[in-house]
C-alpha cells in the first residue's frame, strides 16, 4: 500500500472507503460469501480447539483426579509409603479392573466386557460425579453389592435401575446411572464402564493380568501448602520404589490433547486450502469490481486523486470488510460449540463452552488479511493502468492483473508468513510444510495444464461444427478464464477426492478387511490350571471352532544395555508404549505364521538357561536396538536379563494374538503365567453366558462390538472431514462463477454479436457445454492422479494402513462434481444469453 | 505576467504497433488569464489530445508546457495531480459522474479532496446556482443529460480553477440544453475570471469564445 501524506488525507480516504463500501457491498457479495465461509471454518476449528484445551487445562486436576497421581499399575501400592503421604495430604485409593458384566433377567442373557472403577469415600478429590437418582452414589459406598453403570452400558444391555447384574459369579444391584465422572483422562474415551465401592474388590476374584488391574492413589494437597514443596516431598518418599509412576495435572489427558492437536492441525490445513482457493475468487471478483469502477477511478484521477490514494481506498474497503466478516465469522463459530459439546459429552464426558480468545480472533483476522492482501495486490495494482485521459476517448479497456517485481516479492513474503503461521507451533510442522508444498505443486501443475490445453487447442485444425469452434475460441482467447477455472476447480476436486479416498479406505479397513482375518473373540483371565476347561467349554459349544491359546506374562523393561530405556526413545515416538508401562509378553516354540523373522535367528536351543527375546522389528528400529542388545525385565518383581536374538514383522492390524516381545519357551515356561486365547467360530452356537457359568472370572472381548464403536467414532470424524471438503468445493464453485463474472461484459458483447449473426441460444449453450467437457475431463484426470498419490501417502505413511484404489467412489464424486459445476456454469452464463442490445450498441 | 499557460514546440506521437502517428506537431500556444479559447477542427485532428496534454493527463514526446510559470512536463503523475486538483477543472462530453454518488456527493468530491470544511454545503450552493436544488440527492441515472452536465460543470468549477478545460461540453445534449450549458460556462468564466479552453464542433458555441484555434493534421492553423 502507498504511504499517506497526512492524517487528514487518510481520514478523507477512510470516509470515501466507508461510503463506497456501504453502496457497493452487493457487487462484491461473492468476496463476502467466500471470505465468510472460509473464515467461519477456521474460526470454528480454532474456537473448538481452544474451548477443548481450556476445558482440559481448567480441569487438569479434575481430569487427573487430584494434585498428583501415584500409579502402581497392576501392583498393589506400598501402603507404608502411601501412609507417609496421608500424613500431610488427602489420599483417595482407586482400583480399576476389567471383567464381564451380564444381565440376569433376560430370556437370553447379554454380557459385556466392562471396565469397573472401585473408589473410596474420598473420591472424587476434584470435580463431581453426575448420576441419577439422587443418593445413589452415597448408597454405592455403603452397600456392598451395589453398582453404578454408565449410560452406554445401560443402553447396550438395556439395564434399568434396581435390576440385578452379574459380575463374575456375584450378583450386583444397579442402583444408578452415571452421566459423567471428572477424571476421564485415565479412563477409556468410549466404551462401557461402571463405578463400585472399594469393598467390591474383596467380593470378586481378580487376577493380575487378565483383569487388567490398575492401582492408583490420587493425592490432594492441603490448601495452605505450596504444591511444589509437596510434590518434592512425595517424589522423595517414592524415589526408591521402581514400580511407581507419579503423574501431575499437566500430564493429564495428554492423549486427548495430542488427538485434538493432530485433528485441528489437519482441519486447519484443509481450511487454509479453502481460504487459498477463495483467494483466487477474491482476486477475480475484485478485478471485475474494479473494471466496473473503471470510469469512477478515471474521474477520481481527473479531479486530482493520486493513484496511491485510490489504491489505499480499495485496500481500506477490503480491510473494513474483513474486520466485519471476521467479527461475524468468529462470533458465529461460538454457535458450533454446543453442537460439538453434545458429541463430546457423549464420548469423552467433557463439556465445552465457547471461550473468547483475543489471540485467536487476531490470528483469524491476520490469516484473512494475509490471504486478502496476497490475492488483491495484483488486482488493486491494476488501478495504475486506469488513465484519466480515457475519459476523453470514452474507451475503457478491461483491466488485467498487474505484477511488478515489488508486488511479486511482497506477495511471496506474505505467503511465507501465512505458511509459517500454520507451520510453527503445529503438532507436526513437517506435515504442514509438506501439505503446503503439495498444495502449491498442484496449483502450478493445474496452471501448466491450462496453458497446455490452450496450446494444443490453438493448434487444433478448424472444425466445421460452429459450437466447437466457438468453445475453442473461448478457451484459447486472450484474457480467457481457463487458467482460473482449471486451478480452482482442480484444487477443490483434488482435495475432495483425496479426502474421500482416505475416508473410504479407512472405513473399509475398519469395517471390512480387518474382521475377515480377525478372530471373533478374545479371552483373558484364563488361569494356569483352567486351560483345558476353557478349551473344552468352547469345543462343547462349537466343535469346529478354531482356538489359539498362548501363555501370557506381564513384564516391564527397566533397562536396555544397562541404562534407562527412556534414553533410547522420546515420549512422542509411536513405540514409546513398549516402555510406558508393563506390557504383556508370551512365549512360543515355533515362529508364528503371521510374524516372519526379518533379522536374526529363532531360539538357540543350546542356551535354554538364558532368556532370549524376539522383538517387533518396528519397535527395534524406533529404539535403535541391535541384535545382541540386553534387556533387563522386571517380571513379578524379579529382574531378569534377556538377549535380543531376532526381529519379527508384527502386524497388529490383523487383530490376532500379537506381542512386541516373545520369549524362548525353554526359559520362560517356568514363569508363573495366565493364558490369553482367541476363537473363531463356525456357527452361532457360542453362548457367552454359558461360558461364564463354566468360568466366572473369564473375560470375553467381542471384536465386532469394539469395531462398531471405533467405526462409529470414525464416522463422526469422517462426516466432519467431508463437510469441510464439501465447503471447499462450494468455495471453488463460487470462484468459478466469479471468474465467469470477470468476463461478463466480454461475454455479453460476444453473445450480442452471435445474436446479430444469427446464432441460436441452443448453439451458444452447446458451445458452453463443449467448453466445459474439454476443461473438466482434463481436470478430473489430473485431480484423480493427485488424489491417488495423496490418499496413498496419508493411508500408508500417516495411518500405516493398507491403501486400495476405489474406482466407484471416484466415478460417483467425479460425476456429481461435474454435474454441479456444469449447472453452475450454465446458470451464471444464463444472464449473458439475452444481452440488452440498446445499452450495448450505445456504449452505455 | 498575463500568461496562464504556454505550450512550446509540443509534439505528441501515438505508437500503434510498428507505426507511429504524429498527433500534434510543434504546437506553440499561449493562453492568457481570463481568456476564452475554442479549439475546432475535424475529427482526429488532435483537439482532444491537446487539452489532455494541457490537463497533464498525457505527456508530450517533446516540448514544454508551462502552467502559471511552472513547467509541468517533467513532473511526476502525483505532482501534476496536485496542480490539477487546485487549478484545473475539466468538463467532459459524456459527463462522467460517479454513478453511485448523488449530485451533491459528486461535486463535494473535489472540495473534500482539497480539504474544504463543509464540502457538501459548498456543493449545494454551487448546484443551487445551476438550478439543481431539487436534484441534490439524486443519482446520475436519475438526472437528464443537461442536468448531468450541469453537475459535471459544478464539479469542475468547485475549486474556482484558473483554467477550465471542456471537451465537447454540449456534444451529448439537445439544442436547448446546449445553449443553457454554454451560457453557464461563459457566465462563470466571466464572473470568476477563469480561462476556458473548449473543444467543440459546434461553430456557434466556438464563436462565443474570444479566440478560435483551428487544428488540422496536428498543427495550429
Amino acid at each position: 500500500m502507498e504511504k499517506l501524506n497526512n492524517f487528514s488525507e487518510f481520514s478523507l480516504i477512510l470516509k470515501y472507503a466507508l461510503k463506497d463500501l456501504s453502496r457497493n457491498y452487493h457487487k462484491i457479495s461473492s468476496i463476502i460469501v467466500t471470505l465468510f465461509i472460509s473464515l467461519f471454518i477456521l474460526s470454528a476449528i480454532f474456537t473448538i480447539e481452544d474451548s477443548l484445551k481450556k476445558e482440559l487445562n481448567d480441569n487438569a486436576k479434575a481430569l487427573l483426579g487430584g494434585d498428583l497421581e501415584i500409579d502402581y499399575n497392576r501392583n498393589p501400592g506400598n501402603l507404608d509409603l502411601i501412609n507417609q503421604v496421608k500424613e500431610f495430604a488427602t489420599v483417595s485409593q482407586m482400583i480399576e479392573f476389567s471383567t464381564m458384566l451380564s444381565t440376569t433377567v433376560r430370556e437370553k442373557n447379554k454380557s459385556l466386557f466392562t471396565r469397573i472403577k472401585t473408589v473410596d469415600e474420598k473420591y472424587p478429590l476434584y470435580g463431581n460425579v453426575v448420576y441419577e437418582p439422587t443418593g445413589a452414589y452415597e448408597r454405592m459406598q455403603k452397600e456392598p453389592y451395589s453398582i453404578l453403570i454408565n449410560e452406554s452400558l445401560s443402553k447396550t444391555l438395556n439395564i434399568k435401575i434396581n435390576e440385578k447384574v452379574k459380575v463374575q459369579d456375584q450378583n450386583f444391584t444397579v442402583i444408578g446411572i452415571i452421566k459423567s465422572v471428572p477424571d476421564v483422562s485415565g479412563f477409556v474415551a468410549f466404551g462401557d464402564w461402571a463405578l463400585a465401592g472399594k469393598q467390591t474388590l474383596e467380593i470378586l476374584k481378580l487376577n493380575g493380568i487378565g483383569s487388567f488391574l490398575n492401582y492408583e492413589y490420587k493425592v490432594k494437597f492441603s490448601e495452605k501448602d505450596k504444591p511444589e514443596k509437596i510434590e518434592k516431598r512425595i517424589e522423595e518418599i517414592f524415589k526408591d520404589d521402581q514400580k511407581v509412576k507419579l503423574r501431575y495435572p499437566e500430564n493429564s489427558a495428554s492423549g486427548i490433547k495430542r488427538i485434538i492437536n493432530n485433528f485441528s492441525q489437519f482441519l486447519s490445513l484443509v481450511s487454509i486450502s479453502a481460504m487459498l482457493i477463495a483467494g483466487i475468487g477474491i482476486a477475480n471478483t475484485l478485478l471485475s469490481f474494479i473494471n466496473q469502477n473503471n470510469m469512477s477511478i478515471a474521474v477520481r484521477k481527473a479531479v486530482g486523486f493520486y493513484s496511491g490514494n485510490i489504491k489505499t481506498l480499495y485496500y481500506l474497503q477490503l480491510f473494513i470488510l474483513l474486520f466485519i466478516i471476521t467479527v461475524v465469522a468468529y462470533g458465529s463459530s461460538f454457535l458450533i460449540v454446543p453442537i460439538v459439546d453434545r458429541y463430546l459429552s457423549d464420548g469423552l464426558g467433557l463439556n465445552i463452552y465457547p471461550a473468547f480468545s483475543l489471540l485467536n480472533f487476531l490470528k483469524i483476522f491476520l490469516v484473512g488479511l494475509l490471504v486478502l492482501v496476497i490475492f488483491s495486490i495484483p488486482t488493486i495494482s491494476s488501478i495504475d493502468q486506469v488513465k484519466a485521459s480515457n475519459l476523453f476517448r470514452n474507451v475503457f479497456q478491461n483491466l488485467q492483473f498487474y505484477y511488478s517485481k515489488r508486488s511479486i516479492i511482497l506477495s511471496f513474503v506474505l505467503l511465507s508468513i501465512l505458511i509459517l503461521l500454520f507451520t510453527i507451533g503445529s503438532e507436526q510442522p513437517s506435515y504442514s510444510l509438506g501439505y503446503f508444498a503439495a498444495f502449491f505443486v498442484c496449483l502450478i501443475i493445474f496452471f501448466l495444464l491450462s496453458k497446455l490445453i490452450i496450446f494444443f487447442l490453438k493448434k487444433f485444425k478448424s472444425s466445421s461444427i460452429i459450437s466447437l469452434k466457438v468453445s475453442i475460441k473461448n478457451i484459447t482467447q486472450t484474457k480467457s478464464i481457463t487458467p482460473i477455472t482449471i486451478m480452482s476447480l482442480g484444487l477443490g476436486v483434488t482435495l475432495l477426492l483425496t479426502l474421500a479416498l482416505v475416508g473410504t479406505n479407512f472405513q473399509r479397513e475398519i469395517a471390512k478387511s480387518i474382521p475377515d482375518i480377525a478372530p471373533d473373540y478374545f479371552f483373558v483371565g484364563i488361569q494356569k490350571g483352567e486351560r483345558d476347561k476353557f478349551e473344552q467349554g468352547i469345543l462343547n459349544m462349537d466343535p469346529n471352532a478354531s482356538i489359539e491359546i498362548v501363555p501370557m506374562v506381564s513384564s516391564g523393561i527397566t533397562k536396555i544395555n544397562g541404562i534407562d530405556p527412556n534414553t533410547y526413545i522420546k515420549p512422542d515416538n509411536d513405540s514409546y508404549w513398549v516402555i510406558g508401562s508393563e506390557r504383556r509378553s508370551s512365549w512360543v516354540k515355533n515362529v508364528p505364521e503371521d510374524n516372519s523373522i526379518l533379522e536374526g535367528e529363532w531360539w538357540d536351543l543350546s542356551k535354554s538357561d538364558q532368556l532370549q527375546i524376539s522383538l517387533d522389528a518396528k519397535v527395534a528400529k524406533d529404539f535403535n536396538i541391535l541384535l545382541g542388545d540386553i534387556f533387563t525385565l522386571n517380571i513379578y518383581g524379579r529382574e531378569i536379563e534377556g538377549k535380543v536374538v531376532n526381529f519379527r514383522e508384527v502386524d497388529y492390524r490383523d487383530l490376532s494374538i500379537n506381542f512386541a516381545m516373545l520369549f524362548n519357551p525353554q526359559f520362560a515356561k517356568n514363569i508363573p503365567h495366565e493364558y490369553l486365547a482367541t476363537a473363531k467360530f463356525n456357527s452361532n452356537k457360542f453362548d457367552e453366558t454359558e461360558m461364564l457359568e463354566i468360568m466366572p472370572s473369564l473375560s470375553m472381548i467381542k471384536i465386532a462390538d469394539y469395531l462398531s464403536k471405533v467405526t462409529a467414532v470414525l464416522n463422526k470424524v469422517f462426516i466432519a472431514v467431508t463437510l469441510i471438503s464439501a465447503i471447499t468445493i462450494v468455495i471453488g464453485l463460487i470462484v468459478i462463477s466469479s471468474a465467469i463474472m470477470v468476463q461478463g461484459k466480454v461475454k455479453e458483447y460476444q453473445n450480442l454479436v452471435f445474436k446479430i449473426l444469427g446464432f441460436s441460444k441452443k448453439q451458444i449453450i452447446f458451445s458452453s457445454l463443449i467448453e466445459f467437457v474439454i476443461i473438466f475431463k482434463s481436470v478430473i484426470l489430473i485431480a484423480i492422479f493427485f488424489a491417488v498419490i495423496g490418499s496413498k501417502f496419508i493411508m500408508e505413511n500417516i495411518f500405516e494402513l493398507v491403501w486400495m484404489f476405489d474406482f466407484k467412489i471416484l466415478i460417483y464424486l467425479g460425476l456429481s462434481i461435474a454435474f454441479v459445476t456444469l449447472v453452475l456454469i450454465l446458470l451464471t452464463n444464463l444472464k449473458y444469453l439475452n444481452p440488452k442490445i440498446y445499452p450495448l450498441i450505445r456504449n452505455q | 505576467m498575463n500568461s496562464l499557460l504556454k505550450l512550446k514546440k509540443i509534439n505528441l506521437k501515438y505508437q500503434t504497433g510498428k507505426d507511429s502517428i504524429n498527433v500534434l506537431r510543434n504546437i506553440d500556444l499561449n493562453i492568457k488569464k481570463k481568456e476564452t479559447v475554442s479549439v475546432i477542427g475535424e475529427s482526429g485532428s488532435g483537439k482532444t489530445s491537446l487539452i489532455m496534454l494541457i490537463g497533464g493527463l498525457e505527456k508530450p514526446n517533446s516540448g514544454k508546457i508551462i502552467f502559471q510559470g511552472q513547467e509541468i512536463t517533467g513532473l511526476s503523475e502525483d505532482e501534476v495531480s496536485e496542480i490539477r486538483k487546485k487549478n484545473i477543472g475539466i468538463v467532459f462530453q459524456s459527463f462522467y459522474l460517479i454513478p453511485n454518488y448523488t449530485a451533491v456527493e459528486n461535486v463535494a468530491l473535489t472540495l473534500e479532496l482539497n480539504n474544504f470544511k463543509n464540502p457538501e454545503n459548498e456543493a449545494k450552493i454551487l448546484l443551487d446556482r445551476f438550478g439543481l436544488k431539487h436534484r441534490f440527492n439524486n443519482l446520475p441515472s436519475q438526472l437528464s443529460g443537461g442536468e448531468q452536465q450541469r453537475v459535471s460543470i459544478a464539479r469542475a468549477i468547485a475549486m474556482k480553477p484558473k483554467l477550465i478545460l471542456a471537451d465537447e461540453p454540449t456534444g451529448n445534449l439537445d439544442t436547448e440544453n446546449s445553449i443553457m450549458i454554454a451560457n453557464i460556462l461563459f457566465k462563470y468564466v466571466k464572473e470568476e475570471g477563469s480561462s476556458l479552453i473548449m473543444v467543440t464542433h459546434d461553430t456557434k458555441l466556438a464563436d462565443k469564445a474570444k479566440r478560435k484555434i483551428k487544428i488540422k493534421d496536428g498543427k495550429i492553423k
